[in-house]
């Protein structure tokens, strides 16, 4: 059954449809991540799913229940990481998020138990007395992540936890997901950098105000391309190996054909396009028999091209 | 250059940030003229009469005197009324529906002829050092004018009643006249020339009378000495005469008249005698003297009248600047965001500020009464608790309206900003530079919204009246503290749309 389930949601900002008929489903104890550019709506999309806004039109239904008729038993199975730091910079680390599991009811020792747990899960329990507003940027960001696990909830909204971080904090935030995630958490999680979307169990592109691709990394990959892409390079004057290539067709789709020198002399550098790379590989061999095959490699393209591929098709 | 550069981009910087915040910028021009001119338009020097009921006794002389002087008494107050008892009146005063009690006593005559000034008792309530004069000043008023109208109404009718002693004081005249004319004539040369002809006739006479009486003896001897007698005595008044006569008229006059003028003093003395002589002339000129009674316990110096009513807009002031914060921080912040999606509901949001708000502004504020009596040694006649009870249910409304201001305001910057004219309008409607009664409309709808109106008026009672706060003080805190926290709350609750 799924946590999160959202039929043909529109949400306008007076005149301006931000949201324009939106489809997403999110499945228990997965990692879903909704990426796409600034000003797409992700935050928007996540207010609604917490209950914060109102949808215009559309199905919202999370934990099978629309957002805006939570009870308290409801909120206390969600937690929430807003895009910036709105804790309290005057209070300590340690009172901060005291404070917000006070929010959701944590009873005194359970409380006691948690903060010191969560805090030491995102590294911050040697940093607990300090003033929230003398922490750097990425502490400030773990305390919220944290304010949002304090009270373990079943389901996490984190909107863009990596943004603007090093490198290796956004790994660390990533592994932490995933910690969750096996733990039996579900967490939806937005964010700008595309690349991430590889760490996603399942992944939604927004665009416009439309989910317009939804799925594993490798299925949104395979959508981007219409299948897997393997990349060939031939050597051999232009017209030899064209021939050759042509032969590929009953194999699969060739698409960008590339004339280029090596050291050695001509080379022809192919993508050819099929449903299952692993199975059509060894029949390039067989079709390509004879020909003076440089490489032929499973091509895993970045994300980046993925999206933007699958955004120019839209 | 670079510098010029520099600062126009922060001007131009300034003016757009402002222009954006239209609402900001009409409340920093607008609110302070705003209030002026409602309070131009509410002051009303009429206002500055006070209330005034008039008890006199039904069919008394009192009654009569009130109905013949009345404009007197309406003149110099806004006139409610007469009522028939003193009771009464002192009730009206005690729940503040009048302002000065005249009392008029039945029967002032009575303690004139005793020889007493009748007393005309004022009565008033007023804790204002400065303002609270005013029934006292007007009071002497009343009470010189209607003195200066008895009198000279008694002028004029003694004389219409003293016909007697004007036809004596005519006959005087008169007489006077004739006085005056026989001297003025018995004093002329010829009358002088005809007086020492006469003189040396009789002198003459009386050296033959001598001769006579000297020759002749016997039967004709008596006449003649009797004659003789007669003559000395002409020339003696005569000499008189002559020596009067040198003196001129006043000195005949003298001798004239005497007799007469003597009988028609004797007559006036009888009139005057009628007077009653031991009533001291003091009471005949000022039958009546004031009698003041200020009905409060206690009238306070400067400091001890203003100490309530700035612990009022203290405590008005802290409660709303704090609370009108509250909200708007947290929202602008996105804290509010995070309390929307956990179970905290609003109502435990607002209750969780209020606690710790109210804890702070009464502690603080109870601190500031005690060093207030510790060092200044202002009183607080109604005890701590009264104190405590007042101050606690002035900060609940205060902080029940900085709440609703808080969910108005766009900004902190506004909240402040209308904080601000709230201490302001709270300065000039509340009741604390002027009494609040002497403010009409619209500034006395305006006031009945600020909790500071019913903190000053209950402050004043628990510290200088040594009361507890009026009914109506309690119920305009509770309409105060529920209206707002209903409209905050519902306001609050309202998804961003
Ligand atoms: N409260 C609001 N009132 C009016 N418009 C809004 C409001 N919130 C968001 N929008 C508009 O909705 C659109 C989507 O905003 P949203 O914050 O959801 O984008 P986002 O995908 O989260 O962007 P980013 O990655 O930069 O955070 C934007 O054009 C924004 O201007
Ligand atoms: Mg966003």
């Amino acid at each position: 059954m799924p946590v999160i389930q959202v039929k043909r949601l529109v949400r306008d900002f007076g005149p301006d449809r931000v949201l324009k008929g939106l489809d997403l489903t999110v499945e228990e104890g997965e990692i879903f991540g909704l990426i796409g550019p600034s000003g797409a709506g992700k935050s928007t999309l996540m207010r609604v799913l917490t209950g914060y806004l109102e949808p215009t039109e559309g199905e919202v239904a999370v934990f099978d229940r629309a957002p805006t008729t939570f009870v308290s038993a409801d909120r206390r199975r969600i937690g929430f990481m807003p895009q910036s730091f709105v804790l309290y910079g005057g209070l300590s680390v340690r009172q901060n998020l005291n404070f917000v599991a006070g929010l959701y009811g944590l009873s005194f020792l359970r409380r006691r138990r948690r903060v010191r747990e969560t805090l030491e899960f995102v590294e911050l329990w040697d940093a607990r007395r300090k003033t929230a507003a003398r922490t750097s940027g990425g502490m400030q960001r773990r305390l919220q992540l944290a304010a949002a696990i304090v009270h373990e909830p079943a389901l996490i909204f984190v909107d863009e936890p990596t943004a603007n971080l090093d490198p290796i904090l956004r790994r660390k935030f990533w592994d932490e997901f995933k910690l969750l995630r096996d733990n039996g958490h579900t967490i939806f999680v937005t964010t700008q950098y595309v690349g991430e979307a590889e760490l996603c169990d399942r992944v939604g592109l927004l665009s416009n105000g439309r989910i317009i691709a939804a799925g594993t990394p490798d299925e949104l990959r395979r959508q981007a391309f219409d299948g897997e892409v393997i990349e060939l390079t031939l050597a051999g004057d232009p017209g030899h190996t064209g021939t050759q290539l042509e032969a590929l067709e009953n194999v699969g789709h060739v698409v960008e054909v590339r004339e280029e020198r090596d050291g050695d002399g001509p080379v022809s550098r192919a993508r050819l396009v099929v449903d299952d790379a692993d199975v059509v590989l060894p029949k390039v061999f067989e079709t390509l028999n004879g020909a003076d095959i440089r490489s032929a490699d499973v091509l895993n393209p970045s994300f980046d091209e993925v999206f933007f591929r699958l955004v120019r098709n839209e | 250059m670079g510098a010029l550069l520099r600062v126009r981009a922060v001007a131009a910087k300034e003016f757009w940030v402002l222009l954006r915040q239209p609402q900001l910028l009409l409340l920093l021009l607008a609110g302070p003229v705003l209030i002026m001119v409602a309070f131009a338009l509410s002051f009303e020097v009429d206002r500055a009469k006070p209330r005034a009921v008039v008890v006199v006794e039904p069919g008394s002389e009192g009654e009569e005197l009130f109905e013949r002087f009345q404009d007197r008494f309406t003149v110099r107050t806004r006139f409610q009324g007469t009522v028939q008892s003193v009771e009464q009146a002192d009730q009206m005063l005690r729940n503040d529906e009048t302002d000065a009690a005249i009392i008029l006593p039945p029967d002032p005559s009575e303690s004139v002829r005793r020889g007493e000034q009748a007393v005309l008792e004022v009565r008033y309530s007023s804790i204002n050092p400065i303002y609270g004069t005013t029934v006292p000043n007007r009071a002497n008023g009343l009470v010189l004018d209607l003195n200066q109208a008895l009198v000279r109404e008694g002028i004029a009718r003694e004389l219409e009643d003293a016909g007697t002693a004007r036809e004596a004081i005519e006959d005087l005249d008169r007489q006077l006249a004739r006085v005056n004319e026989a001297a003025e004539s018995l004093a002329t040369p010829e009358a002088q020339a005809a007086t020492s002809e006469l003189d040396s006739t009789l002198a003459e006479l009386e050296q033959t009378l001598e001769v006579l009486a000297l020759v002749e003896s016997g039967e004709g001897e008596e006449d003649v000495d009797r004659s003789l007698e007669q003559t000395r005595q002409a020339r003696e008044q005569l000499a008189e005469l002559q020596e009067a006569q040198e003196g001129g008229a006043p000195s005949v006059k003298d001798r004239i008249g005497l007799t007469e003028l003597e009988q028609q003093v004797g007559l006036l003395q009888e009139q005057v005698s009628e007077i009653p002589f031991d009533v001291p002339p003091r009471v005949l000129a000022n039958p009546f003297r004031l009698d003041l009674e200020n009905l409060a316990p206690y009238e306070p110096d400067a400091l001890g009248f203003y100490t309530p009513a700035t612990l009022a807009l203290l405590i008005q002031h802290i409660a709303l600047s704090l609370a009108s914060l509250a909200i708007v921080r947290e929202r602008l912040s996105g804290a509010y965001e995070l309390f929307e999606v956990s179970p905290l509901g609003l109502g435990e949001l607002l209750v969780g500020k209020f606690l710790t708000y109210a804890g702070l502004v009464f502690g603080v504020n109870l601190a500031v009464a005690a060093v207030l009596v510790g060092t200044l040694e202002v009183q607080v006649l109604g005890g701590f608790l009264r104190l405590a009870v007042a101050m606690m249910l002035l900060t609940l409304a205060s902080l029940a309206a900085g709440f609703l201001l808080s969910t108005l305001s766009r900004s902190q910057l506004q909240a402040i900003q209308i904080a601000m004219l709230m201490f302001i309008a709270s300065g000039f409607f509340a009741g604390f530079l002027f009494p609040l009664d002497q403010l009409g409309q619209p500034a006395r709808s305006f006031a009945y919204l600020l909790p500071a109106t019913y903190g000053i008026q209950a402050l004043q009672d628990v510290m200088i009246r040594g009361q507890w706060p009026a009914w109506t003080d309690f119920l305009g805190f509770a309409l105060i503290f529920a209206i707002s926290l209903a409209v905050a709350r519902h306001l609050m609750g309202r998804k961003k749309v």
